[in-house]
This record gives C-alpha cells, structure tokens and sequence, in this order.
C-alpha cells in the first residue's frame, strides 16, 4: 500500500513537472501555439493509435452564407479515435488574427484544459496534442470577441463523441431562436385564455340549461 | 317557460349575464356618466386597496473596493520602466503599462504574457531626431464587441459592467491582444485590456505613427482622428480622414487598414469610428489621442487603458504638473446598445442599427466617465492629491449630450480648448464648465487652499450638473460622478473616507432597477378571475340573446 502511495506521487509529481513544461507557450511572428504536445500520453492510454491530419483554413470567406455568419473555419467538424494524436494546421486568410481553441483536455496535462494556436494575419502555425481514450466532444472556437458567436466555432469528436454542440455552423441549429417572445405577449395569452374559458363555460351552461328547459315544456 | 311569447328562461340569462358584465366590468372603465348614476344606486365604491409596496433594503453584493491581490496598485519598476502607483483602488496592469511604454517589441515575452498584449501591439522603432526616444510608433487596434449576444446562451458574451447590474452592449477599439477574450474558460467576464472606453493614445509631436486596424469585428469601421493633425490622403492616395462618405470605404471584417500619423501640434485631441458615427460612436468606438511636446528622452505610455490616471508620465507633465488624468466622459442609450442583443444575424443588428434605432427620438440614459458609471467610478477614477499640488486633467466629452462639469471645493483653470493653447490672460478660472460633445478641455486644478483655487482638503465630488448625469438610467446617485480626495481621506487601499451614506447599497444591482421593470411582470390573479367572469357573462348574454331573439321572431 505504501508502496504503491510512493509510486502515486512519483507519478503526480512528474506530471506536474510536465505540465508546466508544456505550459510554456511558443510565440513567433505567425501566431502562437499553446500546450503543443506530441508524446506525453494522457494517463488512460498506452499508446497513440493513430495520427489526425487536420488542415482548417479561418477566414471571412468560409462564413455560412445563408446563416449570415460574417467569419468561419472550412471545416466545423473534425474526428479522432480515442489517445489519437491530432496534428492541427490553421491557415489564416484574413486580414486579422484567429484562433483554433480547444477545451476540455485533461488538466493534469494541458493547463487550463486547453489547446490553442493562434494564426496572426495571413499566416500559418501548427501544433499537436493527444486526446485521452474516452468518447467526448470537445469545443473550438476563435475566442477573440464577437467570432465564435458569428460563425467561428467547430467541434472535434473522439471515438463515438458525445453528442452535437449547438450552432455549429453548417451541423447544428443556433440554440436561441431569433424570434424572442415580447414579455406582454405572455400576459396577452394568459389573459385572452381566462377570458376564452369564461366565455365557453357559459355558452356550456347557457346551451344546456335552455336545451334542458325545452324538453321539459 | 314562457310568459306572453317570451322565453323567460333565456331573458333571465340576458339579464344575469348584463348584470354580472356590470359588476366584473373594471369600474375605472365605465363611462363617466354611467359611474355617477350607479353611485347614485349602490353608492360610492370604497378606496382601492393600496397594493402593499415592501420597502426595499439593499444589501452590498461585492466589495466596494475589492482587495488588490495581484499588487497592480503599487509603485514598481518594469524592464526599466518606473511605473507611479495607482491611489485609486484599483489599478491597471503595470506589465501592459510597461509594455505600452517601451514597445511590445522590446519586452520579454514574460512580461507580455503577464500584459495579455500582442507581440506586434505596439511597435516602438528608430529615434530620428536622436533626442533619446523611439520616433516610430506602430499601433494595432483590433475591435472588441463586450457584452455581446450569443446564439447559445441568454448570458451575453465578454461581460463588462457599467455599474452593478448595468451592462449594455458596447464596441470598443482594443490593443491587439492574444489568446482567451474573457478573464479565463470559466468566466464570462472580458480581459481587464477588453474595456470601455477605448484606451487613451499618447504620441509625440513629429513621430512618424502607423495605426492599424485589425477589423476583428462583424461589421464595417474606419477611425477618424478628430483634432489630430493628418493628411487627407496618405502618400499611395487612399483616403486618410476615415469618412467613408468623403474620404474612403470602410474597412470590412476580417480586414485592416494602415493609418498615417505625424502631427505638428500638440494638444488632446479624439479618435472614433466614422461609419454611421450616429450609431457607431455612442457603441463605443471612441477614445482620447493625446499629442505631447517633443522633449528629449519622452518616452510616453503610448496607451492608458481605461483612461484614467497616467501612471508614466511625459516630460512635459512632469515639468509642470505634479500629476496627470485623462477623464473620458460619455453617455449611452441602452435602447441602441442592446440591439446587437437581440438578433445574432449580422445583417439584421445593420438594419437595425440603420433603420429601427431613431436617435433623434432616442434618449441616453447612461452617462460615464472612463468607461464606469458611480459607484465603480470610485474605484477607478478618484483624482487623489495633496494640498499645494497642480494637476492636470485633460477632459473629453464623447457624449452625444453637453456635459456641465463642476468641481465641488475646487476653481480650476481652462489652459487649452481643442488641444490650442488659451492665452495666458484669457484663460478662466470657474467651477462649471460646459463641454460641448467631441469637445476637449485641459484644466489646471490647483490644491492651495486660498478660498478660489481649493477650499481645503476633503472629499470633493466632481460631476455633471445635468440632473441626468449623475443617474444610472434615471436612479441616482450613479452617472459620471467622481471625487477629488486629499490624502488625509483616502484609505491605504484607496477608498475614500466618506461621513456622509453607506455606499454598500449602491453595490446592489436592485438599487439600479427601475420599479416600473417589476409591475409589468404578470396578471394579478384577481384581473384573470375578472376576465374569465367577463368571458362568462358575454356567453350569457350572447346564448340568451340569441334565443329570446329566435323565440320572439
């Protein structure tokens, strides 16, 4: 039992060491890549079973046209097997810079639980990480303000996923609907039905009791 | 049964019906006639009962003045720069201002990851005139939307609060940042660098200033330089004057443009958005741009995030003032801000801004200065001074309204308007002054205790006159008020010491909604029982109405 609390620790402390190696961030007149990991294996996996080629160019000309989003990626759904190494390349089209954020990584190797590159104007950077082996979805988006919410945001599902994200351009519908109901029409509703119930109710009463009336006389 | 003909059955429901129609009927409706003749009958109704209104007592929902855990407010010196301590309670990052002073290309990348700054934000290149400071100024600005809408969630994006609970959507020219917008994955909150109003940008008489925008936002911009001395059209003969009417197109989404600076005057001068400024300016998209005198060795805080106190000063400040604030002063109708909230359809919140917004009907009804409305003004903009000292306060006004600034204790001196210079023997000494909007006024606030100049220290409030101003949506105390605190009355960790009300309340965001927001919320259960009586009783009258009408014919 001792034994094997030694070896816990051990393990937790070369980890930890690890994660702070990884969190040091490269940054160079591209862009930046955070959390770059090609070989340290998630604790569930005992090996890496495959190598995920994703190339994804960002840009205002890959926006959904009829969802009238104003920027995009030209792909919004990626898959990985499970302790899949995923090799990303962000090809950035615009005139300002973009992002291929990814949460939701274990901590314990990714600090904050995130992978990120980031491609300044009309460049390019890569980076790679390792998922762990369960099935999950895993968000991206471009975090600078206002592109996520008008087109920049994907989805990367390992092994069988677990389920769709919302409003993921051309997958999933927005899960706000537009057409927001005006807080009177509530009351509007609530009231025209008493009104509705009263009138029905009496013209019930009113039917029959006069029907009744007429087949006694 | 019938009587002579009549279906005295059906008669007696047309009556019930009338007479319950009557009685369930609100009696405030009833024809002024009809009321006075059933008085006459049944008598005067009795008083309404008084809807029982509790008295609301507020409770503080955060610190007044929250702890400053990451030292920010203290004196420190940076990569060689030596950054003046914040006396308010809470200050601006020290590494951004580092980095603003000697170019984020001149810094260690620690210093710029503490600073969440770009690494091409602020580009500091060649001295020209070898007089000891970079000459070649490169700044990026990226636009950031704050509390923006979503198509996943009510909540809105990159939050950012005007006061507790008030937080309209804005746009606001931002230094190029990297990584995360909000404060982290879990947090709702913008980054401290993604804030109203847009930062205050400090250049030197004769630099040659590139400014680019990085259109980061969905929409059309362009920056206009108000004040600052530029040409019409650059050397390759694009337009220049960000006026997408006269000068140029605007730059589209995804896009930037290249400005070109070199200004032969000095003086505080503007920048905002020129595309549909009716709309674009009160979003946000406005900031000071102050042009300080060639002196050797002024190496200048290229960006006051927040405006606020100058914490770098230049030469020339130094040289003759003891300290140095820039106060933005704005106003905003939330009505116009909160479109880009309703719909997540670019093309909808451009139609609405253009065609459903009418700002000549429309109202403002926030008023701030640098960004905040009171109480959080007491957190950042306090002017805090000594007795004997000079300061100088360079104001703007980048409302759509006039603001009528006074200083309580204090008269202080008009030295420039619109960045020129007033004559020595014209200048005026009072204690309101009316600053017309885009209008700039340097003043020179004088703490000697001669009855004119100061009455002594304290706790001096300084805001607009307008009743309005110093609301939040109507409520006050909230608007663009601030204070001039001595030392004697400020805390150690920058609060003023106040003998008047507790300010706890005004941290409660129910202290700034309006009791009308409360009252329209549902029916009263008595109104619906009414209705449904009324229901009943037109089926009464309608049932038995038609029967005694078939019955009769």
């Amino acid at each position: 039992m001792t034994k094997l609390l030694i070896v816990l620790c051990a393990l937790s402390l070369n980890l930890t060491v690890e994660a702070q190696e990884h969190h040091q961030h490269q940054a160079n007149v591209d862009g930046m890549v955070m959390n770059h990991n090609v070989d340290t294996l998630p604790l569930d996996c005992d090996s890496i079973s495959e190598d995920v080629i994703i190339d994804v160019r960002a840009g205002t000309q890959y926006a959904e046209v009829n969802g009238s989003k104003i920027y995009g990626y030209s792909d919004y759904e990626y898959f990985a097997l499970p302790c899949a190494r995923v090799n990303v390349t962000l090809h950035n089209d615009d005139d300002v810079r973009h992002q291929w954020m990814l949460h939701g990584l274990p901590r314990y190797l990714y600090p904050e639980g995130m992978f990120h590159l980031e491609a300044n104007a009309k460049s390019s950077v890569s980076g790679s990480f390792i998922v762990p082996s369960d099935d999950a979805t895993y968000l991206v988006h471009c975090d600078v303000t206002g592109h996520m919410e008008k087109g920049m945001k994907a989805q990367l599902l390992v092994g069988k996923g677990a389920g769709t994200l919302w409003s993921i351009p051309t997958i999933s519908a927005d899960f706000n609907h537009n057409d927001r109901i005006p807080a009177a029409l509530g009351s509007l509703v609530i009231g025209s039905l008493a009104f509705a119930l009263g009138l029905a109710l009496s013209l019930r009463y009113a039917s029959r009791n006069i029907a009744n009336k007429k087949r006694l006389s | 049964m019938t009587i002579n003909g009549v279906n005295m059955r059906a008669l007696m429901l047309l009556v019930i019906g009338l007479a319950l129609l009557l009685i369930v009927f609100p009696y405030a409706y009833l024809p002024e006639r009809m009321r006075f003749e059933l008085a006459g009958i049944v008598g005067t109704p009795s008083p309404e009962k008084r809807l029982s209104v509790p008295t609301p007592s507020y409770e503080a929902q955060e610190e007044s003045c929250p702890p400053d855990l990451l030292g920010y407010r203290d004196a420190i010196v940076i990569e060689g720069v030596s950054i003046a301590a914040a006396s308010t309670c809470v200050g601006d990052n020290p590494y951004a201002i580092a980095a603003f002073v000697k170019g984020t290309n001149n810094v260690s990348q620690e210093t710029l990851t503490r600073a969440g700054l770009a690494v091409d934000a602020l580009h500091k290149g060649r001295d020209l005139d070898g007089d000891g400071d970079a000459d070649e100024i490169h700044i990026r600005l990226e636009i950031a939307e704050l509390n923006g809408g979503s198509p996943d969630s009510q909540e809105p994006t990159a939050q950012y609060q005007l006061a507790p609970g008030i937080a309209p959507s804005l746009w606001v020219f931002v230094p190029k940042t990297f990584g995360m917008a909000t404060e982290n994955f879990e947090s709702n909150q913008a980054m401290p660098l993604l804030r109203s109003p847009s930062p205050s940008i400090r250049i030197e008489q004769g630099d040659r200033v590139l400014i680019t925008l990085e259109n980061t936002h969905y929409l059309e911009h362009t920056i206009h330089f108000h004040g600052v001395d530029h040409r019409y059209v650059k050397a390759n003969g694009e337009g220049s004057d960000g006026v997408p009417l006269s000068s140029e197109l605007p730059v589209k989404a995804g896009q930037s443009r290249t400005y070109e600076i070199q200004a032969r005057n000095t003086g505080t001068s503007f920048y905002h958005c020129h595309v549909q400024t009716q709309s674009h300016l009160p979003m946000g998209l406005q900031g000071m741009f102050i042009i300080e005198e060639n002196l050797p060795n002024n190496t200048l805080q290229s960006m006051n995030i927040g405006a606020g106190q100058v914490r770098v000063r230049s030469q020339e400040s130094v040289r003759n003032y003891d300290q140095e604030y820039d106060m933005h002063y704005s106003d905003l109708d939330s009505d116009l801000n909160n479109i880009v909230q309703q719909t997540n359809d670019p093309v909808a919140i451009k139609r609405w801004l253009h065609g459903a917004y009418n700002i000549s009907e429309g109202r403002s009804n926030y008023f701030m200065l640098n960004g905040r409305s009171f109480p959080y003004t007491f957190r950042e903009s306090l002017i805090n001074v000594k007795e004997n000292q000079t300061v100088r306060l360079r104001v703007l006004n980048a409302g759509s309204e006039g603001i009528s600034l006074h200083t309580h204790g204090h008269k202080s001196t008009a030295t420039h308007y619109d960045g020129v210079r007033v004559p020595e023997a014209a200048q005026l000494t009072r204690d309101v002054f009316w600053l017309a909007s885009a209008q700039r006024l340097d003043l020179s606030l004088r703490t000697v205790d001669d009855g004119v100049h100061s009455y002594g220290p304290g706790v001096w409030m300084m805001h607009d006159h307008r009743g309005k101003g110093i609301t939040n949506g109507g409520i006050a105390p909230g608007g663009n008020m601030t204070a001039i605190v001595y030392d004697d009355y400020l805390r150690d960790d920058g609060w003023p010491i106040t003998q008047g009300k507790d300010f706890g309340q005004f941290f409660d965001p129910r202290f700034y909604q309006r009791i009308d927001s409360g009252k329209a919320q549902a029916l009263s259960w008595l109104l619906l029982l009414r209705l449904m009586l009324m229901g009943g009783a037109f089926g009464l009258i309608i049932k038995g109405a038609a029967h005694f009408i078939r019955d009769r014919g």
